[in-house]
C-alpha cells in the first residue's frame, strides 16, 4: 500500500511571491500558489508561460530570483535533496539513458532512492505487468518505442511511492489501455493521499483529472480554481476548458486564423 | 536524376556543419564565402608550392647535365602516376573520418524517405557531401601545384589530365566509403541478432579493435617514414597488379605518358565502368538496407534478481554505487563514450611501433631510455584521467534530468564520479606500465616511481577535470554528444597541464643526470623528488576536489537547461 496519511503540513505546494529572471525575460512573474496534500492539480499555459520554470523550482532545480518555495514542508532553496526524496517526476520529454536495458534503468532508480531490493524487486515486477512491458524489460532503452520510453519513465517516477507527482505530459505517446491504468491509479494515489501536479496541453485529460486548474500565462497566474469556478470567471457557465483556456488567454481568435490559411 | 535534388541534399549536409560547430543552434552568423575559404587556401597553397618546384626545377635544368634532368623528369611524372592510387587511398581513410566525425549529423540531415528523391540522388549527394572539406581540399591543392610546375615541365596535358583522374578517384573512394557505411550497419544488425546477450560486448570488443587497426593505418601511411615508404611502393607496383580495378585510373594515366593512346583509352573506359558500377552497388545497398535499423540489443533475460554488489562493501552509498555501475554500463556501451579506451593504446602505439624498429625510423638512443619510460609510463594515466574527468558529467547528456531530479547529494555525484576516473585511469596505468616495463626492463626502484607519480598524477588532473567538466558540462546530445564546452575544454587542458607540470618538475633535477653527454651528479635522490612530488600532488588534488564539490552544488541548483 502506498498510504501518506500522516503529513505535518497543511499546503503540499507553497509559492509566496516567486519570481523567476532569465536574463532580461520574466519567466515566473510574482506568483503565489496553495496546493492541497492529496490534491490532484492541473498546470496549464501557452508554450513558454512559465509552467516548466515553475516545476523545476518546485523540485530546487532552478533557482527563483524571489520569493518563497516551501514543498512537503520543507523549503526548497534549504534542502532540495529532501524534497527530490520524497517527489517524482516526469519531465515533457524523459530522455532515459538509453544504453540501458529497461531493467537496469528502473534497478538504478531504485538505488537512487534506496529502495530494498526485495521491494524493489516486487515493484518493478508489478509495474512491468501493468503496463504491458513484460518480455522487453531486458532489452536495451535505444530499442524502445517512444510510448514504451514514457511508461519506463512512469515507473520510474512511481517506483519510490513519493508523497508527490509532478507530471509533464504524462500520457504523452501511452495506448489508451496504459494511459487508462495511470489515469486510475493517480485516481486511487489521490485516495491514499498523494499529491499530483499536472502540465498538459491535452485540456481534456486535464478536465477529467484535476481537482484543480490554474491557467498561467506570461509568467503569471492568470486563474485558479475547480473547473466552475474557472467557468464562472469567464463568464461561460456551459464550456469546457478548451474554450475558457483560449478566452483567458487572449488566444480564441482561432476562427480568423483559419480563414486566413484557407485563403 | 533530378540534379536540382542531387544539389538541395548537398546544401543540407554542408548546413549539416553548423551542428558540429556551432553551439546555439538558433543563430547563425554565417559568411557566403567562408565554406569556400578553405578551398581558395588550398588552391592559394597548391599554386604556390607549385611555382616554387617550377623555379627549382627551372634552376636544376640550367645546370644540371641531360642524363640527370631526364631522371629528375621522370621522377615527377612518376609522382603523377601514382597519385591516383594514393589519393584513393587517402580519400578513402580521409572520408571514413569524416563518417565517423559526422555519424551523429548523418543521422538527423539523412533524407526523410517520404520525400521524392529517388535513392540514386541521395546517394549522389551524399558521396559528393562526403567529400566536401578536407578531401576535396587537398585534391585542389594537390592538382593546383601539378598543374603549376607542368607549366615549367611543358607537361600540362598531363597535369590536366592528372587532375580529372585525381577528382574520378576522390569519387570513387566516396562511393567504396558510402557502400562500407551501408554495409556496416546491415553487418551489425546481424552481429546483434546473432550474438544475443554477447552483443554489448562483440560491440565493444569489435569498435575497440576497428579503430585500433584504423589508426595504425593511419599513422602509418600519414606519418614518418613509414608514408614514404608507402608512397614509393605504391609507385613501382601499380603496373604489377594493373588487372586491379582500383588503379586502373593510374594505369590510364601511364598509357597517356607513354604514348599507347589506345591502352589509354581502354583504361579509362573500363575506369568509368567500375566508377558507375561502384556506385550503383552503393544506390542498390542504399535502395536495400538505407532505411534499415539494427534490432533491439536484448542484453538479459529471465527473472529479474537485484544485486547487491561489493561497491557497497568499498565503503559506497547505494547512490554513489548505483552511479558508478551505470557510468560503466555507459562506457562500455555507448559508442562516443568507449573510444577512450583506444587513447592509450593510440598513445602507446607509435612509440612502440617505433621502440621496436617496426616504422623503419630510427630507434631511441641507450641514455634517454630511462627517460622515455617515466614518460610512456605515467602520461597515458594522466591523460585518461584529463578527458574521462572533463566527460563525466557532460555525457549524461539529455538524461541529465534523472541526476537533477533525483536524490544525489553533491558529495554522491562527485565521490561516484571521482571514483570511476580514478579506477579507469589507474587501470589504464597498469596496463601501459606492465607493456613498458615490457620493453625497457627498467630498475625496480624506477618502477616503483613512475607508479607512485603516475597515480599521482590521475589523483590531481582527475579531480581537476572534474571540477573544470561540472562548470563546463554541455549536455548537447543531438545531433552528437558535446559534453563540455570548447572554452571549458581548453581551460581544462591548460589546468591539467599546469598541474601535471608542477607536480614533474621536482624530478627535473634528477632527469639532467640521465643525459649521458651532461655527466651530472644528482642534486637531488629520486625519492626525495618522488616525496616533494607527492606533497604537490596531494594538495593539488584536495584543492581541485573542493573546487568540483563547489561546482556541482552550483550545476544541481542551476538545472536552466
Amino acid at each position: 500500500m502506498w498510504l501518506h496519511m500522516t503529513m505535518n503540513y497543511t499546503s503540499a505546494v507553497e509559492l509566496k511571491s516567486v519570481v523567476k529572471w532569465y536574463e532580461k525575460i520574466l519567466a515566473v512573474d510574482n506568483v503565489d500558489l496553495n496546493i492541497k496534500p492529496s490534491e490532484i492539480f492541473g498546470l496549464l499555459g501557452p508554450n513558454g508561460s512559465g509552467k516548466s520554470t515553475t516545476l523545476k523550482m518546485l523540485l530546487g532545480l532552478v533557482q527563483p530570483d524571489g520569493g518563497l518555495v516551501n514543498v512537503l514542508g520543507i523549503d526548497v532553496q534549504e534542502d532540495a535533496v529532501a524534497v527530490k526524496r520524497q517527489v517524482g517526476y516526469v519531465p515533457e520529454a524523459p530522455r532515459l539513458y538509453e544504453f540501458l536495458t529497461g531493467i537496469e534503468y528502473l534497478d538504478f532508480i531504485g538505488d537512487i532512492y534506496g529502495i530494498k531490493a526485495e521491494e524493489k524487486r516486487e515493484r518493478i515486477n508489478e509495474y512491468l505487468k501493468a503496463l504491458e512491458l513484460e518480455g522487453r524489460e531486458g532489452d536495451m532503452i535505444s530499442g524502445y518505442s517512444e510510448g514504451m520510453k514514457q511508461k519506463v519513465a512512469l515507473i520510474s517516477a512511481f517506483l519510490h511511492r513519493p508523497k508527490l507527482l509532478v507530471l509533464d505530459e504524462p500520457l504523452s505517446g501511452l495506448d489508451p489501455r496504459s494511459a487508462r491504468i495511470v489515469k486510475d491509479l493517480l485516481h486511487e494515489l489521490k485516495a491514499q493521499g498523494v499529491t499530483t501536479i499536472i502540465s498538459t496541453h491535452v485540456l481534456e485529460i486535464a478536465q477529467a483529472l484535476c481537482d484543480r486548474i490554474a491557467i498561467m500565462y506570461r509568467g503569471k497566474l492568470l486563474a485558479l480554481g475547480t473547473m466552475d469556478e474557472l467557468r464562472k470567471r469567464a463568464s461561460m457557465p456551459d464550456s469546457g476548458l478548451e474554450d475558457i483556456f483560449l478566452k483567458l488567454t487572449g488566444t480564441g481568435d482561432i476562427r480568423a486564423v483559419v480563414e486566413e490559411l484557407l485563403k | 536524376m533530378n540534379w536540382k535534388n542531387v544539389a538541395h541534399l548537398i546544401q543540407v549536409d554542408m548546413k549539416s556543419g553548423r551542428l558540429i560547430r556551432g553551439r546555439r543552434l538558433t543563430r547563425f552568423r554565417e559568411s557566403r564565402f567562408l565554406p569556400y575559404l578553405l578551398y581558395g587556401g588550398a588552391l592559394a597553397l597548391g599554386l604556390a608550392v607549385g611555382a616554387t618546384a617550377g623555379f627549382i626545377y627551372s634552376g636544376v635544368s640550367a645546370v644540371a647535365d641531360s642524363q640527370l634532368m631526364a631522371l629528375f623528369h621522370q621522377g615527377l611524372l612518376d609522382l603523377f602516376l601514382s597519385l591516383p592510387t594514393l589519393v584513393l587511398i587517402y580519400s578513402i581513410v580521409f572520408t571514413m573520418m569524416q563518417q565517423i566525425q559526422r555519424g551523429g549529423v548523418k543521422f538527423s540531415v539523412q533524407a526523410p524517405y517520404w520525400l521524392p528523391i529517388t535513392w540514386e540522388e541521395h546517394t549522389l549527394a551524399s558521396a559528393i557531401a562526403n567529400l566536401l572539406g578536407f578531401p576535396l581540399a587537398s585534391i585542389v591543392f594537390i592538382g593546383s601545384a601539378i598543374i603549376v610546375v607542368s607549366i615549367f615541365m611543358g607537361e600540362v596535358a598531363y597535369a590536366v589530365f592528372t587532375f580529372f583522374a585525381l577528382l574520378a578517384t576522390a569519387f570513387m573512394a566516396s562511393a567504396i566509403t558510402e557502400i562500407f557505411r551501408i554495409l556496416q550497419v546491415r553487418f551489425i544488425g546481424a552481429v546483434y541478432k546473432s550474438t544475443g546477450r554477447a552483443a554489448v560486448w562483440v560491440r565493444f570488443v569489435g569498435s575497440l579493435l576497428f579503430f585500433l587497426v584504423f589508426y595504425i593505418v593511419y599513422f602509418f601511411i600519414t606519418s614518418g617514414p613509414g608514408a614514404i615508404t608507402f608512397v614509393q611502393t605504391v609507385a613501382s607496383a601499380q603496373g604489377a597488379v594493373w588487372f586491379i580495378p582500383f588503379v586502373w585510373l593510374g594505369m590510364t594515366l601511364y598509357s597517356f605518358i607513354t604514348g599507347l593512346f589506345a591502352q589509354a583509352l581502354v583504361f579509362m573506359t573500363l575506369s568509368l565502368l567500375f566508377i558507375s558500377s561502384l556506385f550503383y552497388a552503393a544506390v542498390m545497398l542504399n535502395r536495400r538496407f538505407g532505411l534499415y535499423e539494427p534490432p533491439a540489443i536484448t542484453v538479459s533475460r529471465g527473472v529479474y534478481a537485484p544485486r547487491t554488489g561489493f561497491l557497497g562493501k568499498l565503503g559506497f552509498s547505494t547512490v554513489e554505487a548505483a552511479l558508478i555501475r551505470k557510468d560503466l554500463k555507459a562506457f562500455t556501451r555507448r559508442r562516443e563514450l568507449m573510444y577512450i579506451f583506444i587513447m592509450p593504446i593510440v598513445f602507446m602505439i607509435v612509440p612502440l611501433m617505433q621502440t621496436l624498429g617496426a616504422t623503419g625510423g630510427p630507434q631511441p638512443m641507450e641514455g634517454i631510455r630511462p627517460f622515455l619510460f617515466g614518460f610512456f609510463f605515467v602520461l597515458p594515466g594522466a591523460l585518461m584521467a584529463t578527458i574521462l574527468g572533463s566527460m563525466m558529467i557532460g555525457e549524461e547528456g539529455g538524461a541529465v534530468w534523472r541526476i537533477y531530479s533525483a536524490p544525489i547529494s553533491p558529495k554522491s555525484l562527485v565521490k561516484g564520479k571521482y571514483f570511476f576516473i580514478v579506477f579507469f585511469s589507474a587501470l589504464v596505468t597498469a596496463v601501459t606500465g606492465i607493456v613498458w616495463v615490457a620493453v625497457f626492463h627498467p630498475s625496480l626502484r624506477a618502477i616503483l616511481v613512475a607508479l607512485a607519480t603516475s597515480l599521482l598524477l590521475v589523483f590531481a588532473t582527475g579531480a581537476i577535470s572534474l571540477a573544470n567538466g561540472i562548470r563546463g558540462a554541455d549536455f548537447t546530445e543531438l545531433p552528437r554528444p558535446r559534453m563540455m564546452r570548447t572554452a571549458w575544454n581548453f581551460i581544462n587542458l591548460i589546468a591539467c597541464f599546469l598541474a601535471a607540470l608542477a607536480i614533474l618538475v621536482p624530478f627535473i633535477p634528477y632527469l639532467f643526470t640521465l643525459v649521458p653527454f651532461m655527466s651530472l651528479r644528482p642534486a637531488i635522490d629520486l625519492y626525495q623528488a618522488a616525496a616533494i612530488s607527492a606533497a604537490i600532488a596531494i594538495i593539488i588534488a584536495f584543492v581541485a576536489y573542493r573546487m568540483a564539490l563547489k561546482n556541482a552544488i552550483e550545476l544541481l541548483t542551476k538545472a536552466e537547461t
